[in-house]
């Protein structure tokens, strides 16, 4: 739903000449768009203000991209576009009060939102490696057969302990560590992948 | 690397982490791990750092409205996977099929309630004057129908350009643009364009209904193919684009997908011809969508500077890497990986991938892979004829010679860099030195007895002074005795050299 909202493509069409900075962006766009919503969510917006305001910030970086150019390789094309997404998403959360549905949380006073964002910073940077690692995730899982991947899952995901993982995967507990090893092992390298993909972008 | 259960070999840790063990070794280590709570612990600190697997525990661990986040994304991908999706496209990995599937689901309906209603119950609408009778698949830049020429009494398939690029005008432009250049290019390896159509809502193109398969889809199905099968199809590529070059038309978009099987490998048809472009106007891009794969792309097109025909040149080699291995020559998890694999490193030789595959292919293949653009062949009309040469070759070594300029240079040759290479290359290394120290120690042998005859007098005199400098009084004696051997030895050097000299003028040439 909040992937596919027609009228909005448009004005996500952009002009990136470099391939690689293309892709970046693409990528970007799509862990960014989940580290504004759980931000906002975190600052207590409900689930369509939050995806409003997910919207609002890529779109408004998404109308900056033209203006992205190199200088003499200082700026990283990730960096510059973190900065973009930061100013956009304060703009959109302090925004957002006046335009918010009323009821639940979300008659907090807009001060809350202000002094929060010596936070915010930290914050997304925290929420955009949770990103990293659930979108490394779900590469490590299309690739993996179904019982390795649970002997991940059970153990790291769901809490639950090896010995009863192993009891329940009907495996050996040494097959489950082995498992979980090898799973850990792939979705480190390919959070370290998606991290140079989007750092190394204008190198 | 051989895990015996008893003891421990860390290197078998790290081994199975890189999933380098073979089947027996890694049940071997798989029994170890059962008995040994040490390599169970050293397999959990060498798969990664605490810290990343504290932040893994974190991180993939679900907060309530991450999962809200997550059912409103994948409900969408549920609903439109009824579709399906004819397999024309391949996303950077298969992660982001998904993803992929759901765009292009989309499209696929989205186009459908584009057309206009039939009067035939059997069909799906109507376009232009066509009677659409059902859908052969998607790919980057829009859906593929099939559909009924009623006037000419065939079948077709069209190309409608996907609703997403046909928003913008500039795109519509171009995609007429070059669907009628592609129509002026007549060649049988090249598909014929019926007709273009850029007025009604959707812009499409009318091309031969073609029964056969994508080379993709052959690739998927049979892997590697002979060396024989990837000539002619690459001969027959380079003819294609050959005739579509000498029109001033580049493809930009040579990946398998794109080139279709007729008959068998018989025939070759490509498709898709400059309408890549078209795309790259358009679809830079909304969130999430990478239209089509990077995979075969040329170095210069995935920096995103100006390309011409050299880069269908360089894609028609990754074309051919991949049908020798059964997989594209640059290859990552990601579309990013992909493009940086492309720009910045050399593949894996063809012949580490498969030893059947002759040496000159191999070659062949390296140099349309050749990243600096002046390396490459020039042209696609010279590539064809030398595969038309190395096909004559394979079908008949005793009579066609391989071209010249086939033939795999020992210079230019990377042999060293394979597997089997290296133990040859460390033997010859062995046995150079070996040969090295020889000749040596017998060239010694000849220069001292050459000299031996003229130093002979002054040496023998150090000789007596070296032995009395043992007291100190003896060191400025011997100092000077050094001083007049070495300016005999001078004069002798000075007399072998003539010696030489003499030696070599009289020397028959």
């Amino acid at each position: 739903m909040v992937e596919e909202i027609p009228e909005t493509r448009d004005s996500l069409l952009i002009r990136v000449a470099d391939a690689r900075d293309q892709v970046a962006w693409e990528l970007f766009a799509r862990l960014y768009r989940p580290v504004v919503y759980n931000v906002a969510r975190m600052r207590g917006l409900q689930d369509a203000d939050a995806q409003d305001v997910a919207q609002q910030v890529l779109i408004a970086v998404s109308r900056a991209l033209p203006s992205w150019q190199r200088l003499n390789g200082a700026t990283r094309f990730r960096h510059w576009l973190c900065r973009i997404a930061r100013n956009a998403t304060i703009n959109a959360l302090t925004r957002q009060p006046r335009d918010r549905a009323a009821g639940g949380e979300s008659d907090l006073p807009d001060a809350i939102f202000r002094e929060a964002d010596t936070d915010l910073d930290s914050q997304l940077e925290r929420e955009y490696r949770r990103q990293l690692f659930r979108r490394a995730a779900e590469v490590v899982r299309s690739r993996t057969d179904e019982s390795t991947w649970q002997a991940f899952a059970m153990t790291m995901i769901d809490g639950i302990p090896i010995a009863e993982a192993a009891k329940r995967l009907q495996r050996s507990e040494a097959v489950v560590y082995a498992a979980r090893s090898r799973i850990m092992r792939r979705l480190r390298d390919v959070v370290k992948e998606l991290e140079e993909e989007s750092d190394e972008s204008s190198s | 690397m051989k895990a015996h259960p008893e003891t421990c070999d860390p290197t078998c840790v790290d081994a199975y982490l890189a999933e380098s063990l073979g089947a027996r070794e890694e049940l071997e280590f798989l029994q170890h791990l059962e008995r040994c709570s040490v390599c169970r612990d050293r397999i959990q600190k060498s798969a990664a750092e605490p810290s990343t697997w504290s932040e893994a525990e974190e991180f993939l661990r679900d907060r309530p409205f991450d999962s809200e986040f997550h059912r409103s994304v994948t409900q969408t991908a549920m609903e439109s996977d009824r579709f399906e999706d004819g397999g024309d496209h391949e996303a950077a990995g298969d992660h982001e099929e998904d993803l992929h599937r759901t765009v292009v689901s989309a499209e696929i309906a989205q186009v459908l309630a584009l057309l206009s209603p039939t009067d035939n119950p059997q069909m799906m609408g109507r376009l232009g004057g066509y009677e659409v009778s059902g859908v052969v698949g998607s790919g980057g830049m829009g859906v593929v129908l099939k559909a009924f020429d009623g006037p000419l009494d065939r079948t077709v398939a069209i190309k409608v350009l996907a609703p997403r690029l046909a928003s913008s005008g500039a795109a519509r432009r171009r995609f007429a643009r070059e669907a009628k250049a592609a129509a002026t290019v007549l060649h049988p390896n090249v598909i014929v364009i019926h007709g273009v159509s850029n007025d009604g809502p959707l812009p499409f193109l009318v091309m031969p209904y073609l029964r056969g398969e994508s080379l993709q889809r052959r690739l998927n199905r049979l892997g590697p193919l002979s060396a024989e099968e990837v000539v002619r199809i690459a001969q027959q590529v380079a003819s294609g684009l050959a005739a579509a070059h000498r029109q001033g038309l580049v493809h930009r978009d040579i990946k398998p997908a794109n080139i279709l099987l007729e008959d068998g490998v018989e025939r070759v048809t490509l498709t898709d011809f400059g309408l890549a472009r078209a795309v790259d106007d358009a679809s830079m891009t909304r969130s999430g969508i990478i239209a089509g794969t990077p995979q075969y792309m040329s170095p210069e097109q995935a920096r995103g500077d100006t390309v011409d025909a050299r880069s269908d040149i360089f894609s028609l080699g990754s074309v051919m890497y991949a049908m020798c291995t059964g997989r594209p020559p640059f290859r990552a998890e990601t579309s990013y990986g992909i493009l940086r694999r492309i720009t910045d490193t050399e593949p894996r030789p063809v012949r580490d991938v498969n030893p059947n595959i002759p040496d000159w292919l191999e070659y062949f293949i390296q140099r349309l892979l050749t990243k600096s653009l002046d390396d490459r062949i020039q042209n696609a009309d010279h590539v064809a004829v030398l595969l038309q040469k190395c096909l004559s070759h394979l079908q008949q070594p005793s009579i066609a010679e391989l071209p010249e300029e086939c033939r795999t240079p020992i210079r230019r040759r990377v042999w060293w860099r394979s597997p089997r290479g290296r133990v040859r290359a460390a033997a010859l290394a062995a046995f150079s030195c070996i040969a090295i120290a020889a000749i040596y120690a017998v060239s010694q042998i000849n220069f001292i007895e050459h000299t031996s005859q003229l130093a002979g007098e002054s040496s023998d005199k150090l000789g007596t002074n070296i032995h009395q400098s043992a007291t100190p009084d003896g060191w400025d004696a011997t100092q000077t005795e050094i001083d007049t051997f070495e300016a005999d030895l001078t004069a002798s050097e000075v007399d072998v050299r003539k010696l030489w000299q003499i030696q070599s003028d009289t020397k028959p040439p």
